[in-house]
């Protein structure tokens, strides 16, 4: 793009440039940073005292219980990940490929819905639906099966989990698939490719990228999820966020709640950087 | 090509599963805030608006309406003006350390609600701001603008590059031009984010939880009320929040959507 | 001579490491209608955006009416510019985005409108006044544009490729509703454009660009006939151009001999010396063709490969032993004298004085 004039700062610049560093900056960094601070701060008698000290970290990490949690969340969190990308890739396939582009619009439309209503009250809706006279129960009893227990079990936090990240998962599948120069499919085909190796030998390679980026914010908002373990998981398992949850309000422990945080945050960004490299890696031997 | 068209109806069926799973929760909860039955089951129990009437006569679910609606509606402002700034200046502007710029705005939806809020929280009390009602607005606008910036920005894009140049070169001064341009040309997108950030920070429980001290706001109250037990007013609530944040996502693909057709035709 | 409208001295714009003017001096006097023409990327519209403020040139000054523009905003500037892309203001009607300039000027509304629908209905399109314009056809939109930037009265009107988005037929005709503005309204036109019939129908005074550099400076009889160098006439087109050696030079004239045979050139202002390389230009109207060899004078057997028939013009494309292309224009009731058809041999011939020798490029 062309150079425009005034291109030293000036004040109409400044007055489109700066409102967002200053309120990031005092509202978003700051807390960040606090947080990182705080996770050094000492607690006597129920007060926060600023220090310089590593008890926090040592006593967190050295816990058993810290890493039983660590482990499990990641572990139910991967779970997610593949449960989701799993259960989306046919549907996203069909929206993708056998559907209009209105249809396609439409169901994109409909699915951006729920990613902006109440997530919590859709988890508490679940946990009627599903309870031990639920409905579930209920028409599966006419049928002469259950009564199943769903509620309090890692089922249940899946199915929390699946509600919030099915609908960006489809979305993210679908446009990814959809954006697939439908040539080299058909091209695929009359090579002689069978639908089954089309998906893995063409679609999947080739919407790598996209698949990747969705499986990484499943893995994010699972990880970071603290209603679906808590109500639907019934805290059979304590997952990281219900630990600062814990710690937080219950404790006062902020300092210790912040540790927990810094190491969720730090797992988070290794695994989105690592999940980045592998979809703009090229392959081997690509030009 | 009859085991394509067997394939087509099955794939069918599987998205229509898909959808049933995802509109489930909300159209049983629509369904249960008028039904009788404490535990909602199969078969339903009577059609009643017992629930309704619950949290009409409580005042607390009435102050947390209100403060649900100062927060998003002042959310919305704050957001959409922070994130029109940003966007407006990623249009405009090249300038050093843009990437960095951006990611300000950008990385707060990437991090857990959860350790935003202890965060904020944290921060908050740190400077003597917390536990009031714009200290909720203040960390919804952080979490928010992004949104609005993201359809902002996305309007932009379909402006003529040149039409702020032909502005200028009318006689109309930067300042002029924005007001008389650019902010008519963003538009529908400016209304699109503020509906879209009014939703979300309408939604949002973790950091309003943490941060608002006794200033609860309607997803707050659920959540305390979902703590204790099963309570069927929390699917009246639901349904209220549910009717007004699907309200404010379809106001603002409408207006995404029309000016989407517009561009189109011309 | 009046003092000049605008001056253009040794402007240059560089956009990091890229140039795109080398060094422009130039003027532009007051009333004429002066194309600037180029291939893309020549540097000719960045001329243009220098000139309404819209880029700062990086050396040199630009004055209108003796005051330097370097550093004066884009708004205060009366300089309005008709863009390629039109750039009108989607989410106003018609009259709306005439009346826009006044607005920014502080016109009172009852002017404004009364000054917009005077121009409007100057442009023939008064009935679509409050329409809006994604309603409007690419004919309406240019006038819209046109009387958008008119409806301020200025002193020199900017125009960067504004036909281009149109239909062929619509060109002409908007080239004359152009034409017949600029006469009525005299004022200055300046006018960008790749396209040579769009420049040198109009204008009168083209300016040829290439590489950030002007190539030549005339009318468009100057350039079609007596191209400077060899990118004019390359550029230009529908000329004859023929490269060799320089054999003898006379008072006015000199030897030129070409893969395609020995020439009489008129030497000009040009200083040929003898065993040096020459090019020399012969415009393809100048051509005679004849079925029997000519006595004397410039010529050359060539075969027919090709005809083009442009209404009542038509252009032959020949080749000679040597496989040289010649080009020879003329009217079409003339050629049917000939009886040609594919592969005849005929012969051209060309008055020494239709020769143009071209400065060395």
């Amino acid at each position: 793009m062309s150079s425009k004039p005034n291109k030293s700062i000036n004040l109409y610049a400044l007055t489109w440039r700066l409102p967002i560093i200053f309120w990031q900056f005092i509202f978003f960094v700051g807390p960040v940073l606090f947080m990182v601070a705080m996770s050094f701060f000492l607690v006597k008698n129920y007060r926060m005292t600023e220090a310089f000290e590593f008890v926090n970290w040592s006593k967190m990490l050295s816990r058993g219980y810290f890493w039983d949690s660590y482990w499990y969340t990641v572990t139910i969190a991967a779970i997610s990940t593949i449960c989701a990308m799993c259960i989306a890739f046919p549907a996203a396939f069909a929206l993708a490929f056998r559907a209009s582009e209105s249809t396609r619009r439409w169901a994109i439309f409909l699915l951006i819905i729920p990613f902006f209503t109440s997530y919590l009250v859709r988890t508490f809706s679940w946990f009627v639906i599903l309870s031990e006279n639920g409905v579930v129960n209920g028409i599966l009893g006419y049928i002469g099966l259950g009564p199943y227990t769903m509620l309090n079990t890692n089922f249940g936090t899946l199915v929390g989990y699946m509600t919030l990240t099915l609908p960006l998962v489809v979305i993210l599948q679908t446009v990814t698939m959809a954006n697939i120069d439908k040539t080299l499919i058909e091209a695929a085909r009359n090579l002689g490719c069978k639908p089954l190796a089309t998906i893995w030998q063409v679609i999947i390679p080739l919407s790598k990228t996209g698949l990747i980026i969705a499986a990484i914010f499943c893995f994010i908002l699972s990880f970071g999820d603290f209603v679906a373990p808590f109500y639907l998981g019934g805290s059979q398992e304590t997952t990281l966020p219900i630990l600062i949850l814990d710690t937080t309000k219950s404790g006062q422990q902020w300092p210790r709640a912040a540790v927990v945080a810094i190491m969720m945050m730090g797992t988070l960004f290794a695994i989105a950087f690592t999940g980045i490299a592998l979809a703009y890696r090229k392959r081997k031997g690509q030009k | 090509m009859n085991t394509n068209r067997t394939l087509n109806v099955i794939l069918g069926i599987y998205v229509a599963l898909i959808f049933a799973f995802v509109f489930a929760p909300i159209i049983f909860s629509m369904i249960f805030s008028f039904n009788s039955q404490r535990f909602p089951t199969i078969p339903l129990g009577n059609f009643t608006t017992e629930w309704y009437a619950k949290i009409l006569a409580d005042p607390d679910v009435w102050e947390a309406a209100l403060n649900s609606l100062i927060v998003s509606v002042s959310t919305a402002v704050i957001a959409t003006f922070l994130g029109f700034c940003t966007a407006y200046s990623d249009f405009r502007y090249n300038f050093r350390f843009k990437g960095p710029y951006l990611a300000l705005i950008l990385l707060p939806p990437t991090i857990p609600l959860i350790i935003m809020a202890l965060a904020m929280l944290a921060w908050f009390s740190k400077i003597g701001m917390s536990g009031q009602i714009y200290s909720i607005v203040i960390a919804h606008s952080v979490l928010t603008a992004p949104f609005a910036m993201a359809v902002i920005r996305l309007r932009l894009n379909q402006m003529d590059p040149d039409l702020e140049s032909a502005a200028w070169n009318l006689g109309g001064s930067e300042w002029a031009t924005m007001r008389h341009v650019i902010i008519p040309f963003c538009k529908p997108a400016i209304l699109s984010g503020l509906f879209l950030t009014a939703a979300v920070s309408f939604d949002e429980f973790a950091v309003s939880w943490f941060v608002s001290g006794l200033n609860k706001t309607l997803p707050v109250i659920i959540l305390e009320i979902v703590q204790g037990n099963i309570d069927p007013q929390v699917n009246a609530i639901g349904t209220f929040v549910f009717l007004i944040s699907m309200t404010l996502v379809v106001l603002a693909q409408v207006f995404f959507a029309s000016r989407q057709m517009k561009s189109m035709k011309s | 001579m009046s003092a000049p409208l605008v001056v253009f001295d040794k402007v240059q714009k560089h956009f990091g490491k890229f140039v795109a003017v080398k060094e422009l001096d130039f003027e532009i006097r007051e009333g004429e209608f002066l194309a600037i023409m180029g291939p893309s990327g020549c540097g000719k519209t960045t001329t243009l955006r220098m000139l309404a403020g819209l880029e700062a040139p990086t050396h040199g000054e630009i004055r209108l009416n003796g005051q330097v523009m370097n550093d004066v905003a884009p708004h205060e500037r009366d300089t309005p510019l008709v863009w390629q892309s039109l750039a009108l203001f989607p989410f106003l009607t018609a009259r709306e985005n005439v009346e826009f300039g006044l607005k920014m000027r502080g016109v009172d509304k009852a002017e404004r409108k009364e000054r917009a629908l005077r121009w409007l209905e100057k442009m023939g399109i008064l009935e679509f006044a409050d329409r809006d314009i994604s309603t409007l056809s690419g004919g309406q939109k240019q006038r819209v544009a046109l009387a958008r930037s008119l409806v301020m009265e200025p002193q020199i009107l900017l125009l960067d490729e504004p036909l281009s988005a149109l239909d062929a037929h619509l060109v002409i005709r908007m080239q004359a509703v152009l034409t017949d503005l600029q006469r009525e309204l005299g004022i200055t036109f300046v006018y960008v454009t790749h396209s040579q019939s769009e420049a040198f129908a109009m204008a009168d005074r083209v300016i040829i660009m290439g590489k950030g550099e002007i190539a030549q400076i005339g009318t468009p009889k100057d350039i079609y006939r007596e191209p400077a160098n060899q990118f004019v006439a390359e550029f230009v087109g529908r000329n004859n151009i023929l490269s060799g050696t320089v054999e003898s030079v006379s008072k006015d004239t000199a030897r030129i001999t070409t893969p395609s045979g020995e020439f009489t050139v008129p030497t000009n202002e040009v200083r040929l010396i003898k065993g040096n390389k020459a090019s020399f230009v012969i415009s393809a109207d100048l051509v005679h063709i004849a079925k029997d060899e000519p006595k004397g004078g410039n010529k050359a057997q060539c075969k027919l490969i090709s005809e083009e028939f442009v209404g009542s013009m038509v252009t032959l494309f020949l080749e000679d032993a040597q496989g040289h292309e010649f080009k020879v224009q003329m009217q079409e009731r003339e050629l049917s004298k000939f009886d040609l058809k594919g592969g005849d041999k005929i012969w051209l011939s060309w008055d020494t004085q239709s020769a143009h020798v071209l400065n060395e490029s």
